[in-house]
């Protein structure tokens, strides 16, 4: 592992930063109910990203470019733990008479295979995903400034045309809930196995094609 | 022990562990699990209504009573914009801890290129897919969407011809 070398202390900054992050809760949560824990959530996903190196659009293109597939395993864990812990929520929801399933479940059809493929590419050649981007500039990179600019002008676009694409394909589009098919126990016990074959394939693929070992 | 937890890096599967906790605690306390770009979206179109659009006529906006909400909040007083500028700062502060922030400027016009063009394809990609690595992914496999699981074949599809042209063109 390369070793970082520092320039010089920067701890005062972070104890300056800290405490405005901290008053910044109590100003944002006295705003507006929850605001403050938004606000904590985002610097605390923020802090873990940057300090494991966490990137998603590493974890894609790893795979491929160098036969790595570390990061991509480490993602299928959390999707293992997620997947026990989002299916609990929403199970408990519904027993308490939620109307419809919390969590962030979407209409699937060709619209979300081209929006994910062409995010796939974008990713790469970006070199870093959303939240990679958003990491990366607190971290003070420059280039990933141009790839906000980009996105905020793909994203605008994207919303002018997005009546076409949901007049085409969303509004016929099915909402799949794994739950439908296999009930809420065999939901969660399908996608584990999923998620396991997935990660026994990945250490496999790993094993035999990882050009850093 | 105490040299690495600050300095880091910690391992991917500490990270991952992390952020399925953060992930769970957010959906759990606040009813919505994670998601980034609609937060973009709302940047990208106060921008434009600072340049002179009126995005709250689009269609997008308006036909959605949530999304003409956020509309009519500010950077610092919609949840989903703020919790990405904690993002940000949250990275900012882990860099500082470890004293290792450094602006870093870019090497050619290529790269500048290659980041536009990325940014804009996967900007384009988050809204007619209903959201980006983290929104139509992360959290939705959990949600055990099947979109989730669709969305993710066809990133890596996209991640393969990514870095073919990565290859091809950039490095």
């Amino acid at each position: 592992m390369k070793k970082v070398k520092t320039k010089k202390d920067q701890r005062a900054y972070f104890w300056f930063f800290s405490f405005l992050a901290l008053i910044l809760i109590f100003l944002f949560g006295i705003t507006s109910p929850y605001l403050g824990y938004y606000w904590l959530f985002g610097i605390l996903f923020g802090f873990v990203l940057q300090k494991s190196r966490f990137c998603f659009a590493a974890a894609f293109r790893d795979p491929i470019i160098a036969g790595s597939t570390s990061l991509f395993r480490a993602v299928l864990v959390a999707m293992a733990i997620m997947t026990v812990f989002f299916t609990l929520i929403q199970y408990n929801a519904v027993q308490g008479g939620a109307l419809t399933i919390p969590g962030r479940i979407s209409p699937v059809g060709v619209h979300t295979i081209a929006g994910g493929f062409i995010f796939g590419i974008g990713m790469v050649i970006a070199g870093g995903c959303a939240t990679g981007t958003l990491m990366r500039i607190g971290e003070g990179f420059f280039m990933q400034v141009i790839v906000l600019i980009g996105f905020l002008i793909g994203t605008l676009w994207g919303a002018w045309d997005y009546p076409w694409w949901e007049r085409v394909f969303i509004s016929n589009s099915p909402t799949l809930h794994l739950a439908q098919y296999f009930g809420w126990t065999g939901a969660v016990i399908f996608q584990l196995v999923l998620i396991a074959v997935l990660y026994y394939i990945a250490k496999k693929y790993d094993d035999q094609n990882n050009i850093l070992l | 022990m105490k040299s690495k937890i600050i300095i880091g890096p910690w391992s991917y599967l500490t990270g991952a562990i992390l952020l399925a906790v953060l992930n769970t605690l957010l959906f759990a306390a606040l009813h919505t699990p994670w998601q980034i770009t609609t937060g973009i979206t709302y940047w990208a179109a106060w921008i434009f209504k600072f340049l002179g659009g009126a995005p709250e006529n689009w269609h997008y906006f308006a036909n959605n009573a949530s999304k003409s909400e956020g509309l009519s909040q500010s950077f610092l007083s919609n949840s989903l914009s703020l919790m990405n500028f904690g993002v940000i700062f949250g990275a900012l502060l882990a860099v500082l801890i470890a004293s290792q922030f450094k602006v870093k400027k870019i090497k050619s016009p290529k790269q500048i290129f290659a980041a536009l063009l990325g940014g804009i394809i996967m900007g384009y990609g988050t809204r007619i897919a209903l959201g980006c690595n983290i929104g139509a992914f992360f959290s939705a496999i959990p949600s055990l969407s099947v979109s989730g699981w669709v969305w993710g074949i066809s990133a890596f599809i996209g991640a393969w011809v990514g870095s073919k042209l990565l290859i091809k063109y950039l490095l």
